[in-house]
């Protein structure tokens, strides 16, 4: 991860893309393209290479790049990453599985329908940016309160598509969503009775199996799994300590 | 033919989520784990109750039971009980850890530990089973 | 009434995206095609910088007005969706301090506000700024997320009636007697052709807008101009990082989420969907970024891309920095003689909605309509409002 720059050789690496299209490729298959790459090329950049050369009709989602928008979360030999820094050459095999992400409905080729993610994560209530906690030392300018940065998720869905509770009931608000929820509970833009009813319930912060593979394969170093259990430990203060006001 | 998980019945969708451990990290061999020694230690309380039923049988039933208890191929199976029992129960250990919020960055290195503690306790187990 | 107007807008990037918002609300009946997932062309891929326009400001006042304009519009109608944070405009060697008084001339004669600062201060607000920095100026510049600022305007434009279709690939004109009347687009989820009908196709993508514009037969001078960025990990700055001197190879590091964006190179190429990715480019950000802020020479490298710019080479045979960054907006019936197609390009991501609002007016003086522009005042919807 420490490459600067360095492309190094050049190596011919075979990319099996799960192809899919309702009524056109169905049932669907796995359709084998070569291309060349050397260290930085990205599993993205492949998809790209073949795109525009080799088979117009592929389709993936992307935008941006640098692990920034989330989009183009994809399952790269069996493990959730981001197609734009999923490197090709690190991928531990010269033939490259690529399949869509599980947990979403399927829509065409490497495409999911992030509809059902974008309906559990927004009511979570998260603010997009957050007070920066870079550079601690460093004074703020004249006219800038504090210096802010975005959050750390992306809602690539990735996640999700890792978790094996989500993966079998489409009901749980899953790790991305629980965690927005932490984050909006400790920046306090929402209040703790709003977001333990989001929460508490059985779809949402108990139906974790503590199986953590959501932090393992998060790229943007938001660790779902700590949030939830932290999320829990909350709960069940704010639980406890109503029980003993009441009484 | 490639199959999407999104297309599997509900069936092969929780045998795909639920009991693949390849390219998966500790913590979802933790829930593999966890799955199986649950099942399994639900087959083995549905089994046993059948058996014990022989009691009904009087004390015939009674020493023919202990005599087939005492065959080895049982006492390996009863080293495959404890070993179950003793993973599910230290790993409802580590779920409860973590659950409360405790070690939740640390839960690999838990996992790990108290596996090993499992082996130890397995094989001091497995000790007294065949020797004593 | 506007609405039996339909009008197809070929392009989901920054452009398109503030165009159906901007048609919608002027009542008109838009669909967009996108052949890929939107914003996955050059709207995505820049380095994510809401220009305050002082890197214009010297060369191309033009471009500066209209970024600083927008710039104060778009932290308005997109409350929540910018790293606010400023941007630093820094000399590192004396040359750099002799442009500071052409700098401050164009910022004032294009009204950016500025403050100049000591190398103490600058050395104060970013510590792990190149040491042997002689002074600062800070301008309002501010991060974008390049992919949820154009989806807040997707997701209102699509609350609003608007029929947005990513995966749908324009592979041919409609034409009756010489009029473009619809598109011919095939669908990459089903494989399945089908036309569109419209009063008005209007071009808005970008660097492939010669490639579009072709299938009506009609020429827009748009040169794609691709630069190299890279992003390194770690923040190594919270304020825009920007080189005071004329634009150059290497001259901005771009903070955002938990990366530093190094940007940009810059050369030609014929077939944007073809950039490649120069290595010599890759090392030289870190090499110039490093002139900057030296600790970015060591960061582990995230990520490398290229992304094209649509820059638009009209009448001389000028290429690269020396092409105007604004934008324009093509009726072919007045160039080409082709009716009924309308081509907007150039412009960069900080002026999509004051692209849009000239595309938009050039669209309904074409249908008749007399509708204002309304994109100035209305607060876009969250960017996730797009999936329900």
């Amino acid at each position: 991860m420490t490459n600067n720059g360095f492309f190094g050789p050049k190596k011919t690496i075979t990319l099996k893309v799960l192809r899919y299209k309702p009524g056109a490729i169905d049932p669907p298959r796995y359709d084998t393209f070569r291309v060349e790459a050397n260290a930085v090329t990205t599993v993205l950049d492949a998809l790209e290479e073949i795109k525009a050369t080799q088979d117009s009709s592929l389709l993936y989602r992307h935008s941006c790049h640098p692990a920034s928008c989330g989009t183009c979360g994809m399952r790269v030999n069996g493990r959730e990453q981001l197609g734009c820094v999923a490197r090709l050459l690190e991928q531990g095999s010269d033939v490259v599985v690529v399949e869509p992400l599980a947990s979403a409905p399927l829509i065409a080729d490497l495409v999911v329908d992030m509809t059902p993610f974008a309906e559990r994560f927004a009511p979570a209530g998260m603010r997009l940016v957050r007070e920066s906690e870079f550079n601690p030392e460093a004074e703020t300018p004249v006219g800038v309160e504090t210096f802010t940065r975005y959050e750390d998720c992306i809602e690539c869905n990735i996640c999700l598509s890792a978790c094996p509770v989500a993966n079998t009931n489409p009901a749980f608000i899953g790790p991305a969503g629980l965690a927005a929820a932490y984050r909006a509970l400790v920046t306090g833009e929402r209040s703790p009775a709003e977001v333990f009813a989001y929460v508490d319930h059985d779809d949402g912060v108990w139906r974790c199996h503590s199986a953590m593979e959501c932090s393992a394969v998060c790229p943007s170093n938001v660790d779902p799994g700590h949030k939830i259990m932290a999320l829990r430990r909350e709960l069940v203060t704010y639980k406890v300590k109503r029980f003993f006001k009441r009484g | 033919m490639a199959v999407p998980i999104q297309h599997k019945s509900p069936a092969a969708r929780a045998v795909q989520a639920w009991f693949n451990p390849l390219k998966r990290s500790a913590g979802f061999l933790a829930f593999v784990l966890m799955r199986i020694t649950g099942i399994g230690l639900v087959v083995y309380l549905l089994i046993h109750m059948v058996v014990i039923g022989n009691l009904l049988r009087g004390p015939a039933g009674w020493d023919s039971l202990i005599q087939t208890m005492k065959s080895p191929w049982v006492l390996a199976l009863d080293v495959v009980l404890i070993a179950g029992i003793l993973i599910h129960m230290l790993n409802g250990l580590r779920v409860t850890i973590i659950g409360l919020g405790f070690g939740t960055q640390s839960h690999k290195g838990i996992f790990w530990t108290l596996m090993a503690v499992a082996v130890l306790l397995l094989a001091y187990s497995a000790w007294l089973v065949f020797t004593k | 009434m506007a609405t039996q107007f339909h009008v197809v807008v070929i392009g989901g990037g920054s452009t398109g995206a503030a165009l159906v918002h901007d048609l919608t609300l002027r009542g008109l009946k838009v669909t967009l095609v996108e052949r890929g997932e939107l914003t996955s062309g050059t709207a995505g891929r820049h380095h994510g910088l809401l220009h305050s326009g002082g890197r214009y400001a010297v060369n191309d006042q033009e471009s500066a007005i209209e970024c600083i304009e927008e710039n104060q519009i778009l932290r308005k109608i997109a409350p929540g969706s910018f790293e606010e944070n400023d941007g630093l405009f820094v000399a590192i060697t004396d040359e750099d301090v002799a442009y500071l008084d052409k700098f401050l001339a164009g910022c004032e004669a294009c009204h950016i506000p500025t403050r100049v600062l000591t190398a103490e201060q600058v050395k104060r607000l970013e510590p792990h700024i190149n040491p042997q920095v002689k002074l600062g100026v800070q301008v309002p510049d501010a991060t974008m997320d390049c992919w949820r600022l154009p989806m807040r305007f997707f997701a209102t434009a699509k609350r609003n009636g608007a029929d947005i279709r990513p995966y749908t690939e324009v592979i041919g004109m409609l034409r009756t007697a010489g009029i473009v009347t619809g598109v011919r687009v095939r669908s990459h989820v089903t494989g399945k052709e089908y036309d569109i009908k419209a009063d008005i196709v209007v071009n808005a993508t970008g660097a492939w807008a010669e490639k579009v514009s072709e299938m009506a037969g009609a020429r827009v001078p748009v040169k794609p101009t691709p630069g190299v960025m890279v992003a390194v990990r770690g923040r190594w700055c919270n304020m825009v990082i920007n080189r005071l001197n004329k634009p150059s190879d290497g001259d901005i590091i771009v903070p955002q989420r938990g990366l530093s964006v190094i940007g940009t190179t810059s050369w030609t190429v014929e077939d944007p969907d073809r950039l490649g990715l120069p290595e010599d480019h890759v090392r030289l950000m870190f090499e110039k970024g490093g002139e900057l802020i030296p600790a970015v020479r060591h960061a582990p490298m995230r990520a490398a891309w290229s992304a094209a710019r649509p820059l638009i080479a009209e009448g001389g045979a000028q290429e690269g920095r020396a092409l105007p960054r604004t934008f324009k907006c093509f009726d072919h019936k007045v160039r080409d003689v082709v009716e009924g197609l309308v081509t907007i390009s150039g412009g960069k991501g900080t002026t999509m909605r004051a692209m849009a609002e000239a595309t938009a007016n050039v669209v309904c003086d074409k249908l008749g309509i007399d509708a204002p522009c309304r994109t100035k005042e209305v607060v876009l919807l969250p960017y996730w409002a797009y999936y329900q």
